[in-house]
């Protein structure tokens, strides 16, 4: 790999124990007032902490060596069991999670509920939301991440209804291939798919589905109708547009963030269900995208040279947001010998922001060109010269204070680069190898178990006993348990 | 013994056998202690008290006279006179407070002893009532607690006790007759009347919103003096006479919860009506006022939106009203994506009125529409949410015309390098179902679209590369047109030539204008089986040119040779 580091100055390291403080505090203590706007998407805040920590905690591989004492672990194993019933009060019964807490209800509040009908009969769906619910199950799948014994790891999705989840899944994809986030009743127009044109939604489904669906053959038992995969393909492959990026449609600006999805989402479709990782020859990938090399231009085209603003900084800190800027004339660029930081955009001539370090990086990865086009070295040193925060994390932009949603896909990108110190990262799932090993072992033990009962009813029971296990007694907060 | 007490608290006291109350040469004693300066150090006149504290403590004392004195000095201490006192208070107190166990302990008295006793009473004006001290409060004072900052109530100056006093009376007459507006519509509701002789009459009883105004200042007032007198908080919503009858679902986290927020009161309040009122499907205007309420706070709550949907089209409001509303929302939060998501949703609904109205209708709401949208656009040009809304209203309502162009002619013209305004213009040129074959990709060509089209905007394109070479919009722009009029790239081999010269020549005489120039040339060597030219520029760009993505050139360098 050419990394062009100037010479005598040494590489910026990753400070671990930094960013640990940082997310530690964002885990213990109740997230400041900034943070209003997420209270509907509170899920995806606890996604991104529990995952921070798992890249940052040390692989749970590394034997103890000799009599030295084993620190104690992050999140204790206690914790960690009632952090999953919190996870799962947010299932709804009709499939699916919630958000957020604020959606859900007392148990009795749902008692109209029918748990065995193919349909909800009942209003009052909208409460689950497609992402939510794949940040539920990574969620799942982290918290039993450092249990020891494979039983408890095959039981990861226990006490998901798999059958209603992917049922509902289902129903959220409209007639053109593409997904929404929530289905609701809407007064006048009976059952309606709520949510933009937005390609996270399609991606979600595809993540999703490789989780929980499985290879059951139609007629056995935990079988479930798949969703449209075929107008789905279409339906992205259409979103291309004349420059080669992807957007929620072919008619929108491209999108990194969206050509990410896309990427990942047709990825997702064919990936063997076990021991691939998230590169795999993908076929509908490979096969699929109308125009390959205007995508990679497009994606390549992301990177850019961060230059220092200039020193005009005698005046107090200032608070505007763009701290930097865009070179003038990159011809100028071309001619310097210093090329020290690479940034990345989300959209042509757009500033840089870290999270596209990660959805630019990790789509090339998922189309194996991370490596030949990307260069790793200045890249790297641009999140940890000008993103990493003094007091752990990272922020959006150069000089922002760390934030839970950029600490996170910085944190992602360097694990999917290989940083030493923090676990490997799966590009396409977005969480560390090894939790992608246990949503693999717990999605054999949703199968295995839907194979032993048979029926899609048995939800209410395995909730139950799930409660049993968990508490020692049925818990009474517990939303979704089953009569 | 201290000196007797010679001034009487009261006028027509008996001056001789009253007792000072106040120990004030003897500083030690436990009476003295007790916060009571009736009587002045001169011993003659009773201090005004200025707290209630004090009140306490001196009315405590003036209804046992000579107890501090006997307390002291024990009763063989008094004089005579004092003695005698002391007795006659102690029996009157007794005798006028008398129950049925203490009556049987109190020695009876004789006619005479009685007569004697009262004589001497009233002789003295002595208090026939003694105060008595709570085992919770240790001194007389203590009996006022404390207020909701923890201050002792018995600190509280005579006034301001008496103001504390005057708003507990008003909190309560607010309460009398606020519950009297909750019964009368209680009633109402099941429509009946109370009539004078206390009969439920049947009868259609009207509120007016004189009476609902009226009641919400009352409960404005309640919740103020709850607030002052006990530090109660009692919400919006329990103060507005508009939502009784919902009850509130409050959160109830368990320990564990990951991602708390901190968020006020006021916010996790409206939460709990929002919970309520959703569980119960209600569409009502007090329900879009909480939703406006809510969002005002929280914009990007999606299911907020959602609701608020629901009840814009359950209660069918007019669409223009919403947008309007939707208007200033959209500008107190521009990076907002609910917000446009919205008004996808409105536009949607409001689409068949339009559509079936006579076309002036719809032209106008077009032009309010892009009106609007320059206006959001001038806060922030990229505005990805923005851009989306613009595209679906273009193909929604059919607007692929000049005015559009124009606009975005504009926009490119303010900044050259305004990528989303290149893209709508792509889709407005190149999806106008008058010239263009519906359903082909953005990346096919189309034969339908006019060869003047594929001209005019090609050569925009170029106009644009010549004000800044290195804006990689207007390149990929003229990309784009070429593959949608199936042109060759090399149709453009002499205009992208002007950008590089001397290429492979020697570092004196190679100048590259545009890196992205020597990439299109790349292209067009490669379309032309010039393919050591097309590999020199690509090598060019990675030595030289572009080197940052030396790692792309390279792998393009590759591809020439596995024939992709």
């Amino acid at each position: 790999m050419a990394d062009s580091a100037a010479p005598g100055e040494s590489e910026p390291s990753l400070n671990v124990e930094q960013h640990l403080k940082y997310w530690k505090r964002c885990l213990r203590s109740p997230l400041p007032h900034v943070y209003l706007g997420n209270e509907g998407n509170r899920m995806a805040l606890a996604y991104f902490i529990i995952n921070s920590i798992s890249i940052l905690s040390p692989p749970r591989t590394e034997p103890a060596t000799g009599d030295q004492p084993k620190s104690p672990p992050l999140i204790t194993s206690e914790e960690r069991r009632r952090m999953r019933e919190w996870v799962l009060a947010h299932q709804h019964p009709g499939g699916g999670f919630s958000g957020t807490s604020s959606l859900v209800f007392p148990l009795h509040d749902y008692e109209e509920w029918d748990f065995d009908a193919d349909a909800p009969t009942q209003e009052g769906s909208g409460l689950a939301n497609i992402a939510a619910t794949l940040f539920a199950l990574q969620l799942l799948a982290l918290l039993v991440d450092d249990e020891e014994d494979e039983e408890t790891a095959e039981g990861a999705f226990r006490g998901v209804d798999r059958v209603q989840t992917l049922r509902w899944l289902k129903k959220l994809q409209r007639p053109d291939g593409s997904f929404g986030e929530v289905l609701m009743k809407m007064p006048g127009h009976g059952w309606f798919i709520g949510g933009g044109y937005d390609m996270r939604y399609c991606y979600i489904a595809a993540a999703v589905r490789w989780m929980l669906r499985g290879d059951v053959q139609q007629g056995q038992p935990g079988w479930v109708e798949d969703f449209d995969t075929v107008g789905f393909t279409k339906y992205i492959l259409r979103s291309q547009t004349y420059d080669g990026g992807f957007a929620g449609s072919s008619q929108d600006e491209p999108h990194a963030g969206y050509a990410y999805c896309a990427i990942s989402a047709l990825s997702l479709l064919d990936r063997p269900l076990e021991g691939s990782p998230a590169l795999h020859p993908s076929k509908i990938l490979r096969v699929g995208i109308r125009s390959m090399p205007a995508l990679t231009h497009w994606l390549a085209s992301r990177q850019f040279v961060y230059l220092e603003p200039p020193a005009t900084q005698n005046e107090e800190e200032e608070d505007d947001p763009v701290n930097f800027l865009l070179p003038s004339s990159l011809d100028d660029l071309a001619l310097d010998d210093k090329l020290q930081h690479f940034a990345f955009n989300g959209r042509c001539n757009k500033v840089a922001d870290t999270c596209y370090c990660w959805w630019v990086c990790a789509a090339l990865a998922n189309l194996g060109c991370m490596d030949a086009m990307v260069q790793r070295g200045p890249s790297r040193r641009f999140l940890l010269d000008k993103m990493q925060h003094m007091i752990g994390g990272f922020g959006k932009y150069p000089g922002s204070p760390p934030d839970l949603y950029h600490g996170c896909f910085g944190l992602m990108i360097l694990g999917v680069m290989g940083e030493s110190g923090i676990r490997e990262v799966d590009s396409a799932l977005a969480v560390p190898v090894e939790t992608v090993k246990r949503m693999e072992k717990a999605r054999r033990g949703l199968l295995r178990r839907a194979g032993e009962e048979g029926k899609p009813g048995a939800f209410g029971r395995e909730m139950v006993e799930l409660g049993l296990e968990l508490c020692g007694e049925r818990p009474g907060w517990l939303v979704a348990v089953g009569r | 013994m201290p000196p007797k007490g010679k001034a009487a608290p009261k006028p027509k006291g008996t001056e001789n056998i009253k007792p000072s109350t106040s120990s004030s040469n003897s500083t030690s004693s436990p009476a003295a202690q007790q916060p009571t300066t009736s009587t002045s150090p001169s011993g003659n006149t009773p201090t005004a008290p200025s707290t209630i504290g004090e009140r306490s403590q001196q009315r405590f004392h003036e209804s046992r006279p000579f107890d501090a004195a006997r307390q002291k000095l024990g009763l063989s201490g008094l004089s005579q006179a004092e003695q005698t006192g002391w007795v006659s208070s102690q029996l009157a107190a007794r005798s006028s407070t008398s129950t049925g166990s203490s009556r049987r302990t109190t020695p009876r008295l004789g006619p005479k002893a009685q007569r004697e006793l009262w004589r001497h009473v009233n002789d003295a004006s002595l208090p026939i009532r003694t105060l008595k001290n709570k085992k919770s409060a240790p001194t007389p004072a203590d009996v006022w607690g404390t207020d909701r900052a923890g201050q002792k109530i018995a600190g509280y100056s005579i006034a301001r006790y008496e103001e504390r006093a005057a708003k507990r009376t008003a909190l309560t007459a607010l309460q009398v007759t606020s519950r009297a507006f909750r019964e009368a519509r209680e009633r109402a509701k099941r429509g009946l009347v109370v009539t004078r002789d206390h009969r439920e009459q049947p009868i259609v009883l009207v509120e007016s919103a004189k009476d609902v105004q009226e009641e919400k200042q009352r409960r404005r007032q309640m919740a103020a003096l709850r607030r002052e007198l006990y530090g109660e908080m009692t919400g919006e919503f329990r103060q507005d006479p508009e939502w009784d009858g919902v009850e509130p679902i409050p959160q109830v986290e368990p320990e564990a919860a990951l991602a708390t927020i901190s968020y006020p009161e006021e916010y996790a309040e409206a939460i709990s009506y929002l919970r309520a009122v959703m569980l119960q499907k209600e569409y009502s205007p007090r329900c879009l006022r909480l939703t406006d309420h809510i969002i005002s706070m929280n914009a990007a709550h999606y299911t907020v939106w959602l609701y608020r949907a629901a009840n814009v089209f359950a209660l069918q409001l007019p669409i223009p009203d919403e947008i309007d509303w939707l208007n200033g929302v959209a500008l107190a939060n521009l990076k907002n994506y609910q917000i446009w998501h919205h008004r996808h949703l409105l536009v949607d609904n409001y689409y068949p009125t339009l559509a079936s109205g006579p076309p002036s209708t719809l032209s106008r709401f077009a032009d309010s529409e892009r009106e609007f949208l320059s206006a959001i656009l001038a806060h922030d040009t990229k505005n990805y949410h923005v851009w989306s809304y613009r595209s679906y209203l273009v193909s929604k309502l059919g607007l692929f015309d000049a005015a559009e162009i124009a606009a975005m002619a504009a926009l490119i013209g303010d900044d050259v390098r305004n990528n989303s305004a290149w893209s709508h213009r792509f889709f407005v040129v190149f999806s106008d179902p008058r010239q263009s074959t519906p359903g082909t990709a953005a990346t096919d060509a189309d034969p339908a679209v006019p060869r003047e089209v594929v001209d005019r905007e090609a050569q925009y394109a170029m106009d644009k590369i010549y004000l800044a070479p290195q804006n990689q919009s207007a390149w990929n722009y003229l990309r784009g047109v070429l593959v949608k009029g199936g042109r060759g790239m090399r149709s453009v081999e002499g205009f992208v030539s002007e950008f590089v010269r001397g290429l492979g020549e020697g570092e004196e005489r190679e100048d590259v204008l545009s890196t992205h120039a020597l990439d299109l040339l790349a292209e067009i060597c490669k379309e032309k089986g010039e393919r050591e030219r097309a590999d020199l520029c690509l090598r060019r760009l990675g030595e030289k040119w572009d080197r940052i993505r030396v790692g792309y050139w390279e792998w393009r360098r590759r591809c020439l040779d596995d024939g992709q």
